[in-house]
């Protein structure tokens, strides 16, 4: 690398031809110099005094970085680049160039940094990738036809990059791995079905917190309270007895506790399997002698009550709940709830506070079978497994019956056809004749003592454990030099897009497509990409993508305080987590711009989330579109799910909410806070309530502080008046302190309120688009966007511009180099 | 909707009394205590117990040493043990401090440190890495006559997004065991995935099926190892890797499936498998995992038992307890009197879960003795003073007779400067699986000499 050591005669020359804002102005004019010279000035006048090699300041040394060479020293310019275009440095309070730098110098970086990355491309090499708990669970649903509950089999995955499907950090420790196995054996065994089935119990609760005031789905009888909807899997055709336990009065967490609520008015509770009626219990308003007092199930109570009347109260007005009925194998709908009895009571939503309802409600459900076992049925999955059967033989155990279609084949070419099946679907690939054989071996062994199914089921067992299945390789060809850049093949691209799309295997029309190598054309993929957005397994992109960009997996984890929030319940987070993925999903499939996140006119909402919002006329608990009049309200900035996370239990955060909008829009995240940090302290040396605001002058007022803190704090105050769970306020405290939503950003505007907000970061929609950008990549690829991947995020973004419409965000990815391409080891 | 499924604790597992699931558990014991073992000689057992954010050191630390010790405020659930407690004062973690340049990582460093002695690796999950823990240095040679080599509970989930402290991956705050320098473990905190993990896949303990579960593994395990070991050689070294952790895993199950063949003729009580997840409220939580690891330790399935209660920058409320505060936040309590009372509340109710668990060891016979003669329990937090994020002069204490090896009663204040890692050196030497140097050791701690 060269170095330029300027002459201090060539220095005053440039100081009197570039505009700076302290041009000495007694120096003659000169020759243009170059852009180079130019910027190594302003450079050194502003940023050198801290970024040498001497101080070292945040690990950034510009003195002697190279600017005639700029590909040369990318990883160091690519760091200058981001904090440029955020306009984070030189920190608020250092004298700063004048603003058109701000735009030319990144940009001249861009230019010769991505000239020459285009000419030498560095696509990069995702490593092997083993599948995430989502993906797997996905995979085993479209090879299988069965939908398993994964986050009882598998345990949470790792993060890196801020996403969960990051190639590095998914890693196989031998805990994983028997849960794999574990996996492997009970989903095999429901795909296929169990011949020594034995009788099982499901246990499904109720939240405690959920209201059960309205209906409580679309699947539930029109007319209906309470009560729940269950997709429960029979395993086998037969007999199943479900039982019901009806809500206490007394908290989950101390036992059994308390009266059966609303157990003194007469009510009806339906049982339903598929929409078909199978029960209809009469239950409640029996009476053996004096009550309990309502609600008060202390000692008092109990001394009061008739002992019969108590009993009943407690244990025997749910003991009956109890039904036994036929089902075939397979998932079925088992919807509970209760009928309504008086017309007049005004349907929905209670949110009054403290005792809630007094009607009853459904605590939990217990489904136990299969009881006299007619065989195992044709289930969903089985048919797609079984695409032949052997006509002689093949069936063992006594609770066999089938009605498989049998095809004629003799078990073992019936066994290599479905093998070979099941094996292309689940590596991704044709298979080769070493797969199929050792699959067979598994096989043969598992006949000989287990019969024809049970050869497959274990075979079918080794498939999800084995590394094919499990991990996502893509293999380099051998006839290649080292370090050279290759098209991945098609069918590696398959399943780069159908991982990326819908987290899952490619499924036959893409595989197919690719295994002919129909996927090169370019008409081809776009039409793909189209068809897998509309399909509804994007509804995954949206959950895994969004759900962890944006942080929203928290909303699980939300516990507003009771008493500071007592309006909170069960019944609110489903419909922040609802009313925000019905927004995403619409935003997506329906193609919006990406500035309409911040900025839609639109979103969702049921009766109890308008009624949070102060959204007249919503009735209902199912969700609607609905126009935001309120113009504080627009875009994911007004939805709860975001406010709500960005707070802690007891109050709102500034910083929070601030540190969320610089790392997810803005993609300029602030670095740690130093040590000591202390608490804010809620009463001033007077003794005095401080306000939140006051609390945090100190970081204006302190040097150290304000360096972050002036970037962050403005953008937090602005959603002040939503409270921690999204609620307008204008006051808040109990002396009602009026909000003041109002800040000052480091480079002078000043804001107040949401709508200013809004404006900010729409103005900057540029970085905001090159923040979704390398997020997709990230997504898009499993593994973070370096330094020589920014000229690839860069011609994404451009690709994209200037709506930066979802379809065209998704498909500058897929084109991207990266994605479609590959380098060889170095030498 | 689809709602969860859970069984409560109440139905699923109890030590004494009536529960629906398991009829015969008491009467099973005394015939597993004297049947299968003719080992005469009492076999010892490890174990480590966390709390993260700090403790209230005024509250904890005894003002005497040696052995008329006064117990404090915060040991005071312990009291009835005293003869077998020993309270370490003085011991640092000082690879838990940042280094020059490193931002505030303080929970990930002291999370990873812990049971290590290693600073780690500043990675956003590329290349983590940190040491090998203690732990894990017990269990490579006391896994050898268990069928699990350790088992790691947790109380808190892993952190399900990637928001975490700058630098570092989400990773190491979810775990303090390290099998190597390289692989983090995973720590449990499903009740049910725990019994699986002891009593197998089956529904039931019956012997024939779960031998037949072993057989079936086995054929499975070996002709993995064969595929990979087909195209291993094709890849790069970044992926070739990943396989062999991949494969190391199958090898693990494999010596556990040799291990529970040779050990087939041991008899299990009888269990049900429950389907549940998490009890409602913390305290039974804990109390069921607690129940888990006696039940581990008392049928000899491991010998090596590692329990966070909560990981590093946990931020769980403790409403049962009247602290709905967020633990994390709390913790830094700039000295306000209402939230270090709040947070001695807190320390003391993680103790007398404790208590709850080494009176379950004490009551549990084992050999000639009781399980609490047997063992040796490490409890501690990674900071001392969570408001400052300190990781000096941390909160420790042993428990357990250690089959005669440990004198308790006693408080032992190490000198200034005292690594953490000397005194795991000390440990390990006294399980058997001795190490001249574990992490930033510079000795071993003496245990024995202050009176």
């Amino acid at each position: 690398m060269s170095r330029r050591r300027m002459s201090n005669w060539a220095v005053a020359m440039l100081v009197a031809l570039v505009p700076l804002q302290a041009a000495n102005p007694q120096q003659s004019p000169s020759p243009v110099a170059s852009p180079a010279a130019q910027y190594r000035q302003i450079l050194s006048r502003y940023c050198v005094t801290c970024h040498n090699e001497r101080l070292k300041t945040a690990e950034l040394m510009l003195d002697k970085a190279n600017l005639e060479n700029v590909s040369a020293g990318a990883e160091v310019w690519e760091k200058v680049i981001t904090k440029l275009r955020g306009n984070a440095m030189p920190p608020p309070g250092a004298p700063r160039p004048d603003q058109s730098f701000y735009e030319s110098f990144p940009a001249y970086l861009e230019t010769e940094i991505d000239r020459a990355a285009f000419a030498r491309l560095n696509p990069g090499r995702p490593t092997a990738h083993r599948l995430n708990r989502a993906e797997y669970a996905n995979a085993i649903h479209e090879l299988l036809n069965l939908e398993i509950d994964a986050e009882s089999l598998l345990p949470t995955d790792d993060t890196g990059y801020g996403f969960d499907n990051n190639g590095d950090v998914l890693s196989v420790s031998p805990t994983l791995l028997e849960r794999y196995l574990s996996a492997a054996r009970k989903i095999s065994r429901m795909a296929i079905g169990d011949p020594a089935l034995r009788a099982s119990m499901e246990k499904y609760e109720v939240p405690y917190e959920l209201k059960q005031d309205g209906r409580m789905s679309e699947a539930l009888p029109l007319g209906s309270r309470g009560g729940a909807v269950i997709r429960h899997y029979f395993p086998a055709d037969g007999e199943y007895v479900l039982r019901i336990r009806l809500s206490r009065t007394g908290d989950r967490a101390n036992g059994d506790g308390g009266r059966i609520r609303g157990v003194n008015l007469r009510r009806h509770l339906d049982v339903r399997l598929d929409g078909a009626r199978v029960q209809l219990f009469p239950v409640g308003g029996e009476r053996f002698g004096k009550s309990t007092q309502a609600g008060a199930f202390g000692i008092g109570g109990l001394f009061q009550a008739d002992p019969k009347q108590l009993e009943y109260e407690t244990y025997g007005a749910d003991a009956g709940l109890e039904v036994r009925f036929a089902a075939t194998t397979g998932p079925h709908r088992v919807g509970i709830s209760f009928l309504v009895e008086d017309r007049s009571e005004p349907e929905g939503v209670n949110t009054g506070t403290g005792g809630g309802s007094r009607e009853p409600g459904v605590d939990s459900v217990v489904i136990r079978g299969p009881f006299d076992a007619k065989g195992l049925g044709e289930s969903p999955s089985r048919r797609r497994i079984f695409v032949c059967y052997p006509s002689a033989g093949g069936e063992s155990g006594s609770l066999v019956k089938r009605a498989a279609l049998k095809t004629g084949d003799d078990e073992e070419t019936c066994a290599r056809k479905i093998l070979s099946a099941l094996a292309r679907r689940a590596y991704r690939r044709p298979v080769t004749e070493q797969d199929v054989a050792r699959l067979l071996g598994i096989y043969k062994q598992a006949r000989s003592g287990g019969g024809f199914e049970e050869g497959i089921r274990v075979a079918l067992q080794r498939i999800l454990v084995g590394p094919k299945f499990l991990f996502r390789v893509e293999e380099d060809p051998s006839n290649l030099p080292a370090g050279s850049v290759y098209r991945i093949s098609d069918v590696e691209l398959a399943s780069r897009l159908s991982f990326f799309l819908w987290s899952t295997i490619p499924d036959e029309e893409l595989l197919s497509l690719a295994e002919r190598g129909k996927l090169k054309d370019p008409v081809v993929l776009q039409q793909q990409v189209r068809r897998m957005l509309r399909d509804s397994r994007s509804a995954a992109f949206i959950s895994n993508f969004f759900g962890q960009w944006l942080q929203l997996r928290r909303i699980t984890e939300l516990s507003p305080d009771v008493e500071e929030f007592p309006n909170f319940d069960e019944n609110l987070r489903q419909a922040f987590q609802r009313e925000t993925e019905l927004f995403l999903e619409s935003m997506v499939r329906e193609d919006h711009p990406l500035k309409e996140l911040l900025d839609a006119d639109y979103t969702f909402v049921n009766e109890r989330l308008a009624q949070h919002y102060g959204i007249p006329d919503v009735y209902g608990s199912s969700f609607r579109r609905v126009t935001v009049t309120d113009v504080n309200r627009r875009g994911l900035l007004g939805h709860g799910s975001i406010l709500s996370l960005t707070s802690y239990p007891l109050r709102t955060s500034v910083v929070l909410r601030g540190v969320w909008l610089l790392t997810n829009i803005l993609a300029t995240p602030p670095p740690a806070p130093p040590a000591n940090v202390p608490n804010l302290k809620e009463r001033g040396e007077d003794g005095g309530i401080v306000s939140v605001r006051q609390q945090m002058e100190i970081h204006r007022k302190n040097p150290v502080c304000a360096s972050c803190h002036l970037r962050m704090d403005p953008l937090g105050f602005a959603l002040e008046n939503f409270d921690a769970i999204g609620k307008w306020r204008n006051t808040e405290g109990s002396e009602n302190t009026p909000i003041d939503s109002s800040g000052t950003l480091p480079d002078g505007t000043r804001i107040q309120g949401p709508g200013d907000l809004r404006k900010v970061l729409l103005a900057k929609s540029n970085q905001f688009a090159t923040a979704v950008a390398e997020r997709l990549f990230t997504y898009a690829l499993g593994r973070g966007a370096e330094y020589y991947d920014q000229p690839f995020v860069r011609k994404i973004r451009r690709q994209a511009a200037p709506d930066y419409r979802w379809s065209s965000l998704i498909l500058a990815v897929v084109k991207s180099e990266p994605f479609q391409m590959r380098r060889t080891l170095e030498p | 909707m689809i709602f969860k499924k859970a069984i409560p604790r109440r139905t699923f597992l109890k030590g004494a009394g009536a529960a629906v699931a398991l009829p015969l558990l008491d009467g099973m014991i005394p015939a597993l205590a004297t049947a299968a073992d003719t080992v005469t000689k009492p076999v010892l057992r490890i174990g480590f117990v966390m709390v993260p954010n700090g403790i209230i050191m005024e509250k904890w630390t005894p003002a005497t040493e040696g052995a008329g010790f006064e117990m404090t405020p915060i040991l005071e659930p312990l009291a009835p043990f005293r003869d077998r407690l020993l309270v370490l004062t003085g011991l640092d973690s000082k690879q838990a401090n940042a280094w020059p340049g490193e931002g505030g990582a303080y929970h990930t460093r002291a999370s990873a440190a812990y049971l290590t002695g290693v600073h780690p690796k500043a990675s956003d999950g590329r290349d983590m890495g940190a040491g090998i823990s203690v732990d894990q240095i017990a269990a490579q040679e006391l896994g050898k006559h268990a069928q699990l080599a350790s088992l790691e509970l947790a109380l808190d989930p892993k952190q399900a997004s990637g928001y975490c402290e700058g630098g570092f991956a989400c990773a190491y705050l979810g775990t303090i065991c390290w099998r190597t320098a390289t692989t983090p473990l995973p720590m449990e905190d499903s009740p049910r995935v725990v019994f699986e993990r002891l009593f197998g896949d089956s529904d039931t303990t019956d012997r024939s099926a779960r031998l037949a579960l072993v057989q079936e593994n086995r054929s499975i395990l070996d002709s993995i190892i064969q595929e990979v070991n087909s195209f291993r050689a094709t890849l790069g070294p970044k992926d070739r890797a990943k396989f062999v952790e991949y494969l190391e895993a199958v090898r693990d199950i494999e010596r556990r499936i040799q291990l529970a063949e040779e050990q087939a003729s041991r008899e299990l009580p009888t269990l049900e498998r429950p389907a549940g997840s998490h009890p409602a409220s913390y305290e039974e939580y804990a109390k069921l995992m607690f129940d888990l690891a006696v039940l581990a330790y008392q049928t000899d399935l491991t010998r090596v038992i590692t329990f966070a209660l909560a990981f590093e920058r946990s931020s769980r409320a403790y409403r049962e307890i009247g602290v709905p505060d967020s633990h994390h936040p709390l913790s830094h309590h700039r000295n306000d009197p209402t939230s270090i009372e709040k947070l001695v509340r807190l320390n003391t109710f993680h103790l007398k879960l404790f208590a709850y668990y080494v009176e379950k060891l004490r009551s549990t016979p084992d050999g000639d003795g009781s399980l609490l003669d047997h063992v040796m329990i490490h409890y501690g937090s990674g900071m001392s003073d969570g408001n400052l994020h300190m990781n000096e002069n941390l909160p420790m204490l042993l428990v357990g007779g250690a089959t005669g090896k440990l004198k308790g009663g006693r408080h032992v204040r190490f000198p200034v400067g005292t690594p953490t890692t000397n005194l795991y050196l000390t440990l390990l030497d006294i399980v058997g699986t001795p190490m001249e140097k574990l992490g930033d050791s510079n000795g071993k701690a003496d245990l024995l000499s202050i009176a």
